[in-house]
């Protein structure tokens, strides 16, 4: 099966910018995917060349389409939230979802209602009187009710407090999510999202550094806390980053033997946020 | 109802003004012929007379109305491409699925046509009701003067004209705002003004020539001269030519279809609007960075 997202030394310039160096990425059908990079590491253009609202060079095809040519028929079949609750202030509540009922073909006007009813979100209010997490909940109801194939989130809940957020992801994976989606999400908070993510794609500089499965992870990292003794021997094993915490040397390793490292310490898998600021920063060294 | 219907539904939620501003100027209006003060110069008036008075009575209530109209349309032109780029509502609009170029043309549609028809409605119901008030405040003469169904129907076809012809020769401007407003960062209202004056006083300070000001002067005041009948004997004796000493005028008369029809002006103009329009939705699809 072809890949839902298929992109191909994707460039994007912004003058003599590089906001997108070459990148290359696959998203299968059915994957929670978290694509996570610094600020300015070329998220949002990616996001943005995706959903068709820039043009770029390189070959890139969504859902089979191309976007830039083709959004308008590709947001009949994906749809998205950007990075801030960018809902219009003199919207009403029963308006946004009139409109998007009138609009969008895979809307289902039940779901939205029944998102906004475990809210205090009444139809009469305007996006103005609503606080910023108000907004980005109606936000989130009216593209949660779109029976979309792919689903994209850049910091979807941004400006939400803690239990609006786990509220929001449990509803995402439990309500939303079955084998006929795809989700594409971004954020900062990665520990949040490690949890419900079945692969991730770091990008940094334009360029993509690590396109895995969390099964691979597993098998392709390893992080070991070396006992002091034993860290020149660990260290010939090339690792790709130290980290030193608590009195205690962490390495990273890519592809290494698993019963090799057992022998310097303490073995384990690295968690994503880990990994991330091990693969940014070893990756500079 | 289709996507167009919704968009177009989604700029009078937006805009409310569009109605708001003719229905308080309707009513302001509708408030100085309820306690100002009634003048009636001629008591005895002949049925001449009497459309005449009624003829200048809508026409002076239509030229306040769209004299409102067509401030308020530049201002709605010039923000309505700019207004969700300012909020970054733009990105919830384009997560939908409306192509850009629908986008753009059901702007130009409310801005050019659809505004004006609601002040052309604002106008009709003020003088109806206006000249219900002062039929029943002034003596009967000037009564029934107001009540003349020829009068109203002239109305009816010099606005039906006007907002055809207005919609058509002011294209360029349309288009020169509508663009502005999709590619302007900021201060739209400065950008719209700018490079042509700019380009007026380059024009004038280095070749001495004042093409540029003809050309702008002759589009923004042009309208009334090509698609009305500005012969003269036309606004004082009417099409029969006879001085009768009246001023009964019909509209068809006033109006000059067939010169504005068939004046090369009117579709060069028409043609620049249409390069302008595609350069907004150009911009529109392409303008990445809010």
């Amino acid at each position: 099966m072809a890949p839902l997202i298929e992109a191909k030394d994707l460039t994007k310039k912004y003058g003599a910018h590089v906001a997108l160096d070459r990148a290359n990425l696959n998203v299968e059908a059915g994957r929670i995917v978290g694509l996570i990079g610094p600020n300015g590491a070329g998220k949002t253009s990616a996001l943005r060349a995706i959903l068709g609202l820039t043009n770029y060079e390189g070959q890139l095809t969504v859902l089979g389409r191309e976007p830039f040519r083709d959004r308008t028929a590709l947001m009949n079949e994906c749809c998205f939230i950007a990075d801030v609750a960018v809902l219009p202030s003199w919207l009403r509540v029963d308006q946004a979802i009139d409109f998007v009922a009138g609009v969008h073909p895979r809307f289902r006007r039940d779901r939205a209602h029944g998102f906004l009813a475990k809210t205090q979100i009444t139809g009469k209010r305007r996006m103005r009187e609503l606080s910023k997490g108000m907004k980005t909940q109606v936000h989130l109801a009216l593209t949660m009710a779109i029976d979309a194939k792919l689903l994209v989130l850049d910091e979807p809940t941004l400006g939400l407090d803690i239990l609006a957020r786990r509220a929001f992801y449990d509803a995402l994976v439990n309500d939303y999510m079955d084998e006929t989606r795809t989700i594409l999400i971004t954020t900062h908070q990665v520990e949040e999202v490690e949890n419900l993510l079945t692969d991730i794609i770091f990008i940094d500089r334009g360029r993509i550094v690590l396109d895995t499965s969390l099964e691979d992870v597993a098998t392709r990292f390893s992080a070991v806390a070396v006992r002091a003794d034993r860290l020149d021997a660990a260290r010939a094993e090339k690792p790709f980053y130290e980290r030193h915490i608590l009195g205690k040397m962490v390495l990273y390793f890519e592809n290494a033997d698993a019963g090799k490292l057992a022998a310097f310490g303490d073995l384990h898998t690295p968690s994503v946020s880990d990994l991330f600021v091990a693969k940014l920063s070893g990756g500079a060294a | 109802m289709n996507t167009s219907t919704w968009l177009i539904r989604r700029e009078f939620w937006e805009n409310r003004a569009i109605w708001v501003i003719p229905a308080v100027f309707g009513a302001l209006l509708i408030l100085a012929a309820l306690f100002g003060q009634v003048s009636i110069p001629k008591l005895t008036a002949s049925p001449a007379e009497m459309h005449e008075a009624a003829g200048a009575f809508q026409v002076i209530i239509g030229v306040m109305f769209y004299a409102v109209m067509a401030v308020y349309a530049t201002w709605y032109l010039l923000d309505c491409l700019y207004a969700d780029r300012r909020d970054r509502s733009i990105l919830f609009w384009k997560s939908l699925p409306i192509s850009d170029v629908r986008t753009v043309l059901i702007k130009l549609l409310v801005g050019m046509i659809l505004i004006p028809l609601v002040y052309f409605a604002a106008a009709d119901a003020t003088a109806l009701i206006g000249a219900f008030i002062l039929s029943i405040r002034a003596r009967a003469s000037l009564g029934s003067a107001l009540w003349q169904a020829d009068a109203w129907w002239d109305i009816q076809l010099l606005w039906v004209y006007s907002i055809a012809t207005t919609a058509i020769w002011y294209l360029p401007i349309a288009g020169w705002l509508m663009l502005v407003s999709a590619w302007a960062k900021r201060a739209v209202m400065l950008w719209s003004v700018l490079p042509p004056l700019v380009a007026y006083i380059f024009e004038r300070v280095f070749f001495g020539t004042h093409v540029i000001g003809h050309t702008l002067t002759r589009r923004l005041m042009g309208l009334p001269l090509v698609a009305f009948n500005n012969a003269k004997h036309v606004w004082t004796q009417g099409s029969s030519g006879v001085d009768n000493g009246s001023l009964a005028i019909r509209a068809w008369d006033l109006i000059n279809p067939s010169g504005f029809f068939t004046s090369a002006e009117t579709w060069i103009g028409a043609a620049v609007g249409i390069v302008l329009i595609v350069g907004a939705i150009q911009l529109r699809m392409r303008r990445s960075e809010i």
